[in-house]
């Protein structure tokens, strides 16, 4: 870590011996004039960012006031009436999620092993490469807009734009992780005459393959927060309920919806980052002391 | 799992493979209305634009500013209380794990239509990301300084002052500065829900279904995304 080793002239001062002769010449101080520009541009664009925003300023002290309301609105009696019917919304949140990431993960790992380097020819790296960037640029919620059109306001529709959506930064992985293999094993195999199918069959997926695994629980992960937010703009689960009852401001209903949100997800986490860490760093040994 | 997903009778996914044979026509229409970008809208987005990224800009500063205390509030070498970095962790957690669009949805019907929300929404998305990653990072590395520190007999707050982050700023530079992309793009979204920016002149074209004043929003913000990371990884450069 750089930061944290003495500066250039702190050594400077430490290596000197101690002077008999004429008063050593100190080497000049290094310009700072560099970062000096960076730091006063750095602060005239965020000054400028918030002259920018269209805030009033001076209700901002009434609103901790209000978020307390709101706060208390939400929490102090949520309204457990209509849990059930949160369930099942959720559950759809979690099926639009899993078929996506089924979906993202079928699509992007051939398609990310394509793009590796050594793999596919260049032209089709690129293309691909450059695929995965655009799809990346495009915020999800503009592609399951765009297939909305296709497949009315569905779940399927947000099962779909999760699966598409997925691919842009779930194929940039891919090839990363496809790049980080040793290349031993795929020499191995294609100097013995495998071809390129051959090569992604028995020397790359075998070394990647629990990085791709967990790379795919992860995705479902991401996905379980992306679905509520489709779910914003319509297109079913636990999103749509969240958005229905803040529009009818019906706040104990969602302050419940909150609670189902945040439990739901850091319980997928749980047992989703459990299973991950299982498949990277395999079973613990069991009556093995391994601390040291 | 897989199978009970797609099960709509309790509450799955309804395959609708017919829906595309149907209607992929609608969504072919649409990508050829997206293909076709109405340069002429461009003046318009310009405003919207330049709140986006200053909204960006201001949640990942304010959000920067706050994750300091937060972060070594939430990381084992600087802060021995088991109790305290516990509960702190579990409340970053559950900021974590409600979605950015559900605060903002929330927060608007809270604070009103405006840019106040959307930026409230990213600085509490970005303490989230920064706290969780730099805390994990911190953990992760090795504190000989702090023992030092320990040693020559230093307050907990005068070691995390002098030792720990000195020794963290390049792990809370790179969550900066990937909050402030990852801003970018959510900024660029906000709007639908009425949280200012972009989005919202993206929602309301739209609406009226000029496709191409849409693909015009969606080209920059592509463009602006891709301008801010290479930025932003050259900054990385510059910090290694």
């Amino acid at each position: 870590m750089s930061a944290g080793s003495p500066s250039p002239s702190q050594l400077a001062a430490d290596a000197s011996p101690p002077s008999t002769g004429p008063a050593p010449v100190l080497p000049p101080t290094p310009s700072r004039a560099g970062p000096t520009v960076a730091a006063v541009l750095l602060g005239a664009v965020v000054l400028v960012s918030v002259a920018g925003l269209d805030i009033a300023w001076g209700s901002l002290g009434e609103i901790p006031v209000r978020v307390v309301t709101y706060l208390e609105l939400l929490f102090s009696a949520p309204n457990w009436e209509k849990l059930p019917r949160a369930l099942f919304e959720t559950w759809r949140s979690v099926s639009m999620a899993w078929l996506g990431a089924i979906g993202c993960v079928a699509l992007s790992i051939p398609l990310g092993i394509l793009a590796a380097r050594g793999v596919g020819p260049a032209w089709l790296r690129t293309l691909l490469r450059g695929a995965f960037a655009v799809i990346r640029a495009v915020p999800e919620v503009v592609i399951a807009l765009i297939l909305l059109t296709v497949t009315g306001l569905t779940p399927f529709t947000g099962a779909l734009a999760l699966g598409i959506a997925g691919i842009g930064t779930h194929g940039k992985w891919v090839y990363e992780t496809i790049e980080s293999v040793q290349e031993g094993a795929s020499e191995a195999v294609r100097a013995s005459g495998g071809t390129t199918a051959e090569v992604a069959r028995w020397a790359l997926w075998p070394a990647a393959a629990p990085a791709l695994m967990s790379f795919a629980l992860y995705r479902f992960e991401i996905n379980i927060r992306t679905s509520a937010v489709l779910g914003l703009i319509g297109a079913g689960g636990i999103g749509t309920m969240l958005s229905n009852y803040t529009n009818y401001r019906e706040w104990d209903t969602v302050g419940m919806l909150l609670i189902v949100v945040v439990v739901i997800t850091m319980l997928i986490d749980l047992v989703s980052g459990g299973i991950r860490r299982r498949i990277m760093e395999g079973a613990r040994a069991r009556g093995v002391d391994r601390t040291s | 799992m897989t199978v009970a997903t797609c099960l709509p009778a309790i509450g799955g996914v309804e395959l609708e493979l017919g829906a595309i044979t149907r209607n992929w026509r609608n969504g072919a229409a649409k990508l050829q209305q997206l293909a076709q970008p109405n340069l002429a809208f461009f003046p318009r987005t310009l405003t919207p634009m330049l709140e986006t990224l200053a909204m960006a800009v201001v949640g990942a500063v304010t959000a920067a500013i706050l994750s300091i205390p937060v972060t070594l509030w939430a990381a084992r070498a600087s802060n021995p209380s088991a109790l305290g970095r516990q509960a702190v962790r579990f409340v970053v957690n559950v900021v974590r794990a409600v979605p950015d669009l559900v605060y903002a949805t929330i927060l608007v019907a809270m604070i009103g239509v405006g840019t106040l929300p959307g930026v409230v929404t990213l600085i509490l998305f970005d303490i989230g990301v920064v706290v969780k990653l730099v805390s994990e990072a911190i953990d992760s590395a090795d504190h000989p300084y702090i023992e030092a520190g320990r040693a020559a007999g230093g307050t907990q707050s005068q070691i995390n002052r002098r030792t720990v982050l000195p020794q963290s700023w390049p792990f809370f530079a790179n969550q900066w500065l990937y909050s402030l992309e990852l801003n970018v793009r959510i900024s660029a979204i906000l709007g639908i829900v009425g949280a200012g920016g972009i989005g919202r002149l993206l929602d309301e074209r739209r609406a009226f279904y000029t496709y191409e004043d849409v693909s015009l929003i969606i080209l920059e913000i592509l463009v602006v995304v891709v301008l801010i990371e290479l930025l932003s990884q050259q900054a990385r450069r510059r910090l290694r």
